[in-house]
């Protein structure tokens, strides 16, 4: 997931269009929640189409087309590659759109039990899979986090406006965790963690405040994962781990592989 | 396909299908179904507060707290006055954070001609910088006690990982004393637009201590949620469409207001409201966000008054909920409820004697909503008859905007 030319023309106010699929809306809440950075960014960029924040609505193609959330209803599936032919950078924004997240967790051979047990055995259902955008288009870039940093978004779109092509963090969120100061839990707390995995630039704000690190921010380049869950098993037994490994990474290339190679 | 289907300016996909001959509406609702009640199936009681804050990203707090209160009625788990405290100040960040959003990103534009809130920045900037000032409070709050503006870090079963220091709840106060103008003008300013004309006949239903209140039928206990309120299956809606004892039902800020009881000490704004129009949410929200805003200082102050606690709750074997004999395999089951932002909040979770969740019901504020906004829509044809399409049109999304639907929630 790489861009692999720079395609924004930085003397035009790029069109931008803002989309949400299925997820909580939480990342989209994090951009309001930029307030007067979004208000200077917004003067930087022409959003052309954003449901949730205005009426004003036009057609492709757009310079930027950021998605958040998962493409679960056939809806959504269409439109995602429809916004694709339309959308010269095509954008995941958050671990909804980038990895599945949590509705990931759901395998969809049991989508159908559920659907008879959530509704009923006449329901008929409006969904299909969920599963990252990846999995049907290419993405340009994707902005982790469950939800994103609002500092990762600002830079992210700093670097897109100056027709640079982003770039993902190179270090783990064992660097954010030392920079705030926590104990490591693997070491020292002898907890389960996916810091070392995991791209860092999080702040280590789940860590921070108590909670595991279920690796939101994606899979870093270069991450021994096999070797991670060596260590966990030490420390916690395999249903443990694996429910590390599943909350936000049930439908990612990398963990789907991992279990490839156990079988 | 690339279309403006859906109503704009709410949280998730529906839309109305208007039969303009039979002078019919129906409301559709379109998101994709995450099946919740599935995933947290197979997860342990320590994770159901991770993820079901995922169900929505506007009132992940209310979903938290639901969640670790159904955890803790199922092992009888008591919490310490710190936590009581603590969790009451995030319940006050989530009504401020989540009421701002709805009244000045999504609602006004409505009201002054704008399209995107943000342009308020340049139509009053004054005002934009006092909804700006209030956001950012909430979000502090929230940041301060729960670790982060959306989805908690800090909360656990039994209490929290770690609690605010003193110096930081000091400069909350101090935040909440600058903002104090800008949440006093809120309730004022929403309270004096002017709102679209329209009577119906609302049941008011919200949540008092552990009972379910109607202004229509009077009381029911929390624990029997699922026998008064049930939810229908519709064609075309991937979410079920609630009532409460049969009847439409309306629960959010409106509600609130005319449970907790209009007495002598109600404002000015309060003895404003008409509690025959869905459109006088709004103003309710609005006054919600200043009593929100002073009811924290007062917990703060009282946080910062005594000496904190930070220990955690434990399980009470005697006093944890068994679950009855015919249901094989589950040991505890527990019931959680929330008056979030947009109404009452139910989570029920039934575990085994590992710990690991067997079953979870949730029924969301939203979901009890929908049949009534569909009858709000259906008044706003039937008492407008005199308006231009275009204008009832635009008044039919105004309605169900009032209601600040979740419908990220209400499919969940």
């Amino acid at each position: 997931m790489r861009l692999k030319k720079t395609m924004i023309d930085k003397n035009k106010k790029p069109r931008v269009a803002i989309y949400d699929f299925t997820d909580c809306e939480g990342c989209e809440v994090k951009l309001v929640s930029l307030r007067e950075r979004l208000l200077a960014l917004e003067k930087k960029i022409d959003i052309v189409n954003w449901r949730l924040g205005q009426e004003r609505f036009e057609s492709g193609p757009y310079d930027i087309t950021i998605i958040e959330g998962t493409p679960i209803h056939h809806h959504e599936i269409s439109l995602l590659k429809e916004l694709r032919e339309n959308s010269k950078i095509l954008v995941a924004l958050g671990a909804c759109a980038a990895l599945a997240g949590i509705p990931g967790i759901m395998p969809e051979k049991d989508r159908k039990v559920w659907y008879e047990k959530i509704y009923s055995s006449q329901y008929h259902p409006a969904g299909v899979d969920a599963v990252p955008l990846s999995a049907y288009v290419d993405v340009d870039f994707a902005i982790h986090g469950c939800p994103v940093d609002e500092d990762e978004v600002v830079r992210v779109f700093e670097e897109l406006l100056a027709g640079k092509t982003p770039s993902y963090r190179g270090f783990s969120v064992c660097f954010d965790c030392k920079q705030a100061g926590n104990p490591c839990r693997i070491a020292e707390e002898k907890k389960p963690c996916l810091g070392p995995i995991t791209q860092g630039g999080c702040k280590a704000v789940c860590v921070s405040g108590g909670s595991p690190c279920y690796g939101c921010f994606g899979i870093r380049e270069e991450a021994n994962i096999p070797s991670l869950v060596k260590i966990l098993e030490k420390i916690a037994d395999p249903k443990t781990v694996e429910r590390y490994l599943t909350m936000f990474h049930n439908r990612t290339k990398e963990i789907l592989e991992l279990k490839d190679n156990e079988k | 396909m690339i279309s403006n289907e859906y109503i704009a300016k709410i949280e998730g996909h529906g839309s109305l299908k208007i039969d303009w001959s039979k002078n019919t509406v129906k409301l559709n609702v379109h998101e994709g179904e995450r099946l919740f009640e599935g995933i947290l199936v197979g997860r342990t009681a320590e994770e159901s507060h991770w993820i079901t804050p995922r169900i929505c990203g506007v009132c992940p707090i209310a979903h938290n707290l639901a969640s670790l209160r159904a955890i803790e009625d199922a092992y009888g788990i008591k919490i310490n006055k710190t936590t009581e405290l603590l969790r009451d100040l995030m319940v006050c960040a989530q009504n401020i954070q989540s009421h701002v959003l709805h009244l000045f990103f999504l609602a006004l534009p409505d009201y002054i001609g704008i399209d995107r809130g943000t342009e308020l920045a340049q139509k009053d900037p004054t005002s934009f910088a006092k909804a700006l000032s209030l956001k950012e409070i909430g979000d502090e709050i929230a940041h301060i006690v729960a670790g982060r503006n959306v989805h908690p870090t800090r909360t656990t079963a039994g209490g929290f990982h770690k609690i605010p220091a003193k110096e930081d709840l000091i400069k909350l106060i101090s935040k909440l004393e600058e903002t104090a103008d800008a949440a006093e003008w809120t309730a004022e300013f929403f309270s004096g637009l002017e709102y679209p004309e329209l009577k119906v006949d609302l049941e008011l239903v919200a949540q008092d201590e552990n009972e379910i209140v109607s202004s229509k039928t009077g009381a029911q206990f929390i624990k029997d949620y699922k026998d008064n309120i049930e939810e229908e299956l519709r064609e075309n809606s991937t979410a079920k469409f609630g009532k409460y004892q049969g009847r439409e039902m309306m629960v959010g800020s409106l509600a609130r207001m005319v449970i907790d009881g209009l007495g002598n000490s109600a404002s000015k704004w309060e003895k404003k409201l008409d509690f025959e129009n869905p459109y006088h949410n709004n103003p309710a929200q609005a006054i919600e966000i200043l009593q929100f805003h002073k009811k924290a200082q007062k917990i703060i102050k009282k946080l910062l008054e005594t000496e904190m606690d930070a220990s955690l709750g434990t399980a009470n074997v005697e006093e944890s909920v068994a679950a009855d004999e015919k249901t094989l395999g589950v040991e505890y089951q527990g019931i959680g409820a929330v008056e979030a932002p947009r109404g009452g909040l139910y989570h029920e979770i039934h575990l085994d004697k590992e710990g690991i969740i067997t079953y979870a019901n949730i029924i969301t504020p939203t979901v009890q909503n929908l049949t009534s906004m569909e009858k709000s829509a259906q008044a706003v044809l039937d008492q407008h008859k005199e308006k231009s399409r275009e204008e009832k049109e635009r008044l039919m999304n105004m309605v169900i905007r009032a209601y600040d639907p979740c419908i990220t929630c209400s499919v969940h």
